[in-house]
């Protein structure tokens, strides 16, 4: 029973890998591939069972098969020692079949998989010759023979690998050097650089001095003026501005010289001092030296130094010089008020008979910054209604308005909010004209009553479809790809169209009609892992001594998954090859399945196999039927005798 | 085989046959060897593997680029992969630079049979060099008419110093190391000379194949050869059954029916007397120079015959052709044993090798890209050495040591070796070779 058993997961494993390699994909399917390897992994005779078939498959006149073989063969050499000798063993036929480097066995069509095989086979090679080389005498003879006898290009990948180590260490060795350099630099020279830094220090320090106490003198006068007049908080805000602007140091024909020289001691300080030390922290924390006594006391010292710069550098900004663009600053500064003003202006200017604009001006009094965003929200668009009632949730989010408005739908702009909400009567004959026909006298006093004003302007809503996207029909298509028919509901040539995954297989089958077929194997397993899982909880919180246990049940769990998965791996296989031939509607036959999509399969790895007809080849067919040839030929004698006869018109 | 040692301790066991097993034991794991290279400096195929048969120490290596070298092959020259690899390098090479080395390929190179202190190449430049191992100097030179094919010295001559070639030529020359000329010359080949070999019983005795499919033997006391085996004549069974002459009548009533054109002569009978003749001298003398000119013409394969090799006992000698079959014969009534061994093809341009084992169980013949063992006596595949990735060319079997060291046309040595006694359980399952399941 052990033996049919063992029987029976071989052939599983044998089934597997063929069930692998037969796809016309660049690559095994990973799901599949993951299934073997766990079917692999439990036993020998398997794994042996694997090997034999892998070794059969590759004999196989299609390099499809052959590519998808290798690598499976690789995923497997890279793990199993066994695998390793049984391969190996064979290593020169295996080559031979997955290079071509016998030139009476050349690799089988198509040859542009081929080729992909050939590299993808050298590339491997190089790989295992490199890991297992040492281990396997066999493995470094077929490199050595390919790379000095037959001179294939390997990709060399390892060895490139090792140069880029190698590079990467010698310039990091470089760099250790030249850090040393600069600290016995520093170590030399500290004190000159300490000093350097501290003079320009120091003299920016007097500088700011100067010009503090010159100030101090001409500020006295400026806060004498009443504020309590302005009961707006936004122009109070203003005037606070204001006034802090003005106690700033206002650089003046007095003061210019100092200035100048505040300035140039800052950019030095910001430039030169501020980076240099930067550098030499950065050298410091970098390096590797012995004594690490006089590392940390000049690091401590740069630092100090460098909070002692920031501080003044601080003070000099405080003082109005900044690197480069003081000027410029400034002038953008003022740009920036002349804005809000700007937009001050037209708040105060417009009618608040409009809510949009007037919830605007809310916004803009409560954020004055956001002069750029009010300009804007003239133009009336959705987007922009809409972040604006964004802007105006945040404004007032605890007022009933706010919530509302929070609720309120985004329409489109259109007349008929122009006179939302009003209750104004508008007069019939608006334009004064005195209006007087032979049908009567005319009214001029008609108003037109606000109901109906509001009815004539209901807002039109014009119907606009949904854009839908037809999805394309996705059924797999027996020259290889995807139909990419876009039809509502049924495809002419597929039926109708259901969802389905990237190889054109139906997603959602009903799997119940399988799960009775599976029996209660799984659900057990299921039960089994959940219980498994539950249990491992448990003890979890309640007593941590009990970690073995833990471990077997998690182990339980592992392998009740693994199988579970084989499984479900399994019965998709199976699934999906009913689907498709029910789908495709070619034969009911449940118990001839299996053949079916084999032979479906292989039509499709067959057809890789044919050649593709250019249109050289069409010409070509055309051209030299016998047919055309001998019409050809039969022209060509008539023109012949013709030409002859009137060459030769009257000789007798 | 700890109890083996037992016995042996106990005296259960003779000590002949304590050996005996413990090698054949060896001998049955032979495997590529992991842990034992020979770095070959040579860009031509191997043609001709030799260890010299004083010390069983020193292999000898000819290729068809015209280099030869020595190599060591108990001592390493250094260690790889941690002392796991060791790697032989060659002693010393002599290529197509040297002043008097071969100007084309070196199609066989042998030691000198007494000592390391001379080996002898033989090359398609028509000359056969005498070199002197330690000076790497040519000390003797011969002109030979043709391509040289082989070169034998007999290993147990002790009255001459000949070498024996085989030429493209059609006559087999015998060269004299002690004279510097040649001394004789054979005819009797209607073809080239593709193998000589000595006879390993008889040290007047030479066997030669030529590319006309005939193995002729000759006692280089006398003029022309004594005897032609014939494939026809054949003999079921390692011994020729003297005692039941009705095994003879028997199987030469099987031989019509198996159609051959030999019937006529009766070789059958005739050729055992003079098998018996050509060990013990004056009985030949009779027959010899008459023999009959159909019996001459006898051939022992359909093409070429591209390797001999004549058992430890010799007794029995082993040929190959180039019809791909391997026959075992035996010398003393020249039948062909009919033994039918298993080969698939051989290679048929090039005169190959054979080994075997010292206690003739075992021939190793190089079939195409691997080399096959046979038992001798059933013909049955022993075991395949594959590794080569072309032809394999020669192969040597070192008695001491239990290796096989095969030479082939992709330039490389391989050693075939048991697996170490030293359990590789410890160092040789290192952390790289094991599994490595990630999922």
């Amino acid at each position: 029973m052990e033996a049919e058993e063992r029987m029976g997961l071989a052939t599983k494993a044998r089934s597997l890998i063929e069930k692998a390699t037969n796809s016309t994909s660049p690559e095994v399917d990973p799901r599949l591939l993951r299934a073997i390897k766990s079917v692999v992994r439990n036993s020998d005779s398997e794994l042996r069972i694997a090997a034999e078939t892998l070794t059969d498959l590759m004999k196989r006149d299609h390099s499809q098969v052959r590519y998808l073989t290798l690598l499976i063969i690789d995923e497997l050499f890279m793990r199993s020692k066994l695998f390793r000798t049984l391969l190996v063993e064979n290593l020169d036929q295996l080559l031979s079949l997955s290079i071509g480097f016998r030139q009476n066995h050349p690799l089988p069509a198509p040859p542009a998989v081929a080729s992909v095989l050939r590299s993808k086979a050298i590339e491997f090679l190089e790989k295992w010759n490199h890991s297992f080389g040492v281990h396997y005498r066999q493995l470094r003879l077929g490199y050595d023979y390919l790379k000095n006898t037959l001179r294939l290009q390997f990709p060399n990948i390892q060895a490139n690998v090792d140069r880029m180590r190698q590079e990467r260490r010698e310039r990091e060795r470089k760099s250790k050097e030249i850090l040393l350099n600069k600290y016995e630099n520093l170590r030399q020279n500290l004190s000159s650089i300490k000093g350097e830094i501290l003079s320009t220090v120091d003299e920016a320090g007097e500088c700011l001095e100067i010009l503090n106490s010159k100030d101090k003198l001409m500020q006295d006068d400026i806060l004498d003026d009443e504020v309590e007049e302005f009961c707006h908080p936004e122009l109070l805000q203003m005037r606070l501005d204001a006034i802090k602007e003005g106690e700033k140091v206002h650089e003046n024909s007095d003061n210019k010289v100092v200035f100048d020289a505040l300035r140039e001691l800052y950019k030095l300080l910001v430039s030169k001092h501020l980076i240099s030390i930067q550098e030499w922290i950065s050298v410091l924390v970098r390096v590797e030296v012995a004594d690490n006594q006089f590392r940390d006391s000049a690091l401590k010292e740069f630092i100090d130094i460098r909070n002692h710069v920031k501080s003044v550098q601080k003070k000099c900004e405080e003082a109005g010089c900044s690197l480069q663009n003081t000027s410029k600053k400034h002038e953008e500064e003022e740009d920036f008020w002349e804005e809000g003003d700007v937009v001050a202006n037209e708040v105060a200017s417009s009618a608040p008979k409009n809510k949009d604009k007037h919830l605007d001006m809310a916004s803009t009094s409560h954020k004055a910054k956001d002069g750029a965003l009010s300009s804007r929200n003239e133009e009336p668009d959705s987007s922009n209604t809409r972040r604006l009632a964004h802007r105006r949730n945040e404004v007032d989010s605890n007022s009933l308005r706010g919530k509302l408005l929070a609720e309120a739908p985004v329409v489109r702009r259109s007349s008929h909010l122009d006179d939302w909400g009003s209750n104004r009567v508008f007069m019939a004959n608006q334009r004064g004209l005195e209006l007087d026909n032979h049908w009567g006298r005319v009214d001029s006093d008609a108003v037109i009553p606000a109901d109906k004003i509001a009815e004539l302007n209901v807002h039109a809503a014009l119907y606009e479809e949904k854009q839908v996207e037809i999805q394309p029909c996705h059924a797999p298509l027996k020259k290889g790809g995807l139909c990419q028919r876009r039809d509502l509901r049924v495809c002419p040539f597929h039926g109708p169209i259901v969802p389905r995954d990237d190889e054109g297989k139906p997603l959602n089958q009903s799997p119940s009609k399988h799960r009775v077929n599976v029996g209660l194997g799984i659900d057990l397993a299921e039960q089994l892992a959940k219980q498994a899982v539950k249990n491992v909880r448990e003890r979890d919180n309640e007593v941590a001594k009990k970690q073995e246990i833990d471990k077997r049940a998690l182990k339980r769990a592992k392998l009740a998954k693994i199988r579970e998965h084989n499984e479900s791996v399994l019965r998709d296989a199976a699934l999906t090859s009913t689907s498709r031939s029910a789908s495709l509607g070619l034969d009911g036959d449940v118990a001839d399945e299996g053949n079916l999509s084999s032979r479906d399969n292989k039509r499709s790895l067959a057809s890789m196999l044919r050649k593709k007809t250019t249109s050289k080849d069409r010409i070509a067919r055309k051209l030299l039927s016998s047919q055309a040839r001998d019409a050809t030929t039969r022209q060509h004698d008539a023109s012949e005798d013709a030409k002859y006869r009137e060459a030769f018109p009257n000789q007798w | 085989m700890w109890k083996q040692i037992r016995d042996r301790e106990e005296g259960k066991i003779r000590p002949q046959s304590f050996a005996h097993r413990f090698k054949s034991n060896r001998i049955a794991q032979l495997q590529l060897s992991n842990y034992k290279d020979i770095v070959s400096p040579h860009k031509g195929a191997v043609n001709s593997l030799q260890i010299d048969l004083t010390e069983g120490r020193y292999l000898l290596s000819a290729a068809s680029d015209a280099s030869l070298a020595i190599y060591d092959v108990q001592r390493a020259a250094d260690y790889e992969a941690g002392g796991l690899i060791s790697k032989h390098k060659c002693i010393f090479s002599v290529d197509k630079q040297h002043d008097l080395g071969h100007k084309h390929a070196i199609s066989s190179a042998i030691w000198y049979p007494v000592d390391t202190g001379l080996f002898i190449t033989g090359s398609y430049d028509h000359h056969i060099n005498v070199w002197d191992t330690n000076t790497t100097q040519v000390v003797m030179n011969f002109k030979m008419p043709g391509k040289v094919y082989r070169t034998a010295m007999s290993s147990l001559a002790t009255s001459h110093m000949l070498i024996a070639a085989g030429t493209e030529d059609v006559q087999v020359r015998l060269c004299d190391i002690a004279s510097g000329a040649s001394t004789h010359t054979l005819s009797g080949h209607r073809d080239g000379v593709m193998t000589a070999e000595w006879s390993t019983s008889n040290e007047w005795v030479l066997v030669t194949g030529g590319c006309d499919g005939a193995i002729r033997f000759w006692d280089i006391r006398r003029a022309g050869c004594f005897l032609v085996l014939n494939q026809s004549s054949t003999q079921l069974g390692r011994r020729p059954p003297v005692l039941k002459r009705s095994m003879i009548t028997k199987n030469l009533g099987i031989k019509p029916h198996a159609g051959q054109r030999k019937l006529s002569n009766g070789s059958g009978s005739r050729e055992l007397p003079i098998g018996k003749v050509s060990a013990k001298g004056p009985m030949k003398q009779r027959s010899h120079p008459g023999m009959l000119s159909t019996q001459d013409r006898a051939t022992a394969h359909y093409g070429a015959v591209t390797g001999l090799k004549v058992t430890e006992d010799g007794m029995y000698l082993l040929s190959a052709g180039s019809d791909s079959r391997l026959r075992l014969w035996d010398v003393e009534s020249g039948c062909n044993t009919l033994v039918n061994f298993e080969t698939v093809r051989l290679q048929t341009h090039k005169p190959i090798q054979l080994a075997t084992t010292q206690d003739s169980t075992l021939v190793f013949v190089p079939c195409m890209r691997s080399v096959k063992s046979f038992n001798m006596w059933s013909g049955n595949t022993y075991a395949t050495f594959r590794g080569h990735y072309e032809c394999v060319n020669s192969c040597w079997f070192n008695e001491q040591d239990q290796e096989l060291y095969t030479g082939g046309n992709d330039r490389q040595i391989l050693v075939w070796s048991p697996p170490r006694l030293i359990d590789d359980e410890t160092n040789g399952q290192s952390v790289e070779d094991r599994d490595n399941w990630s999922d």
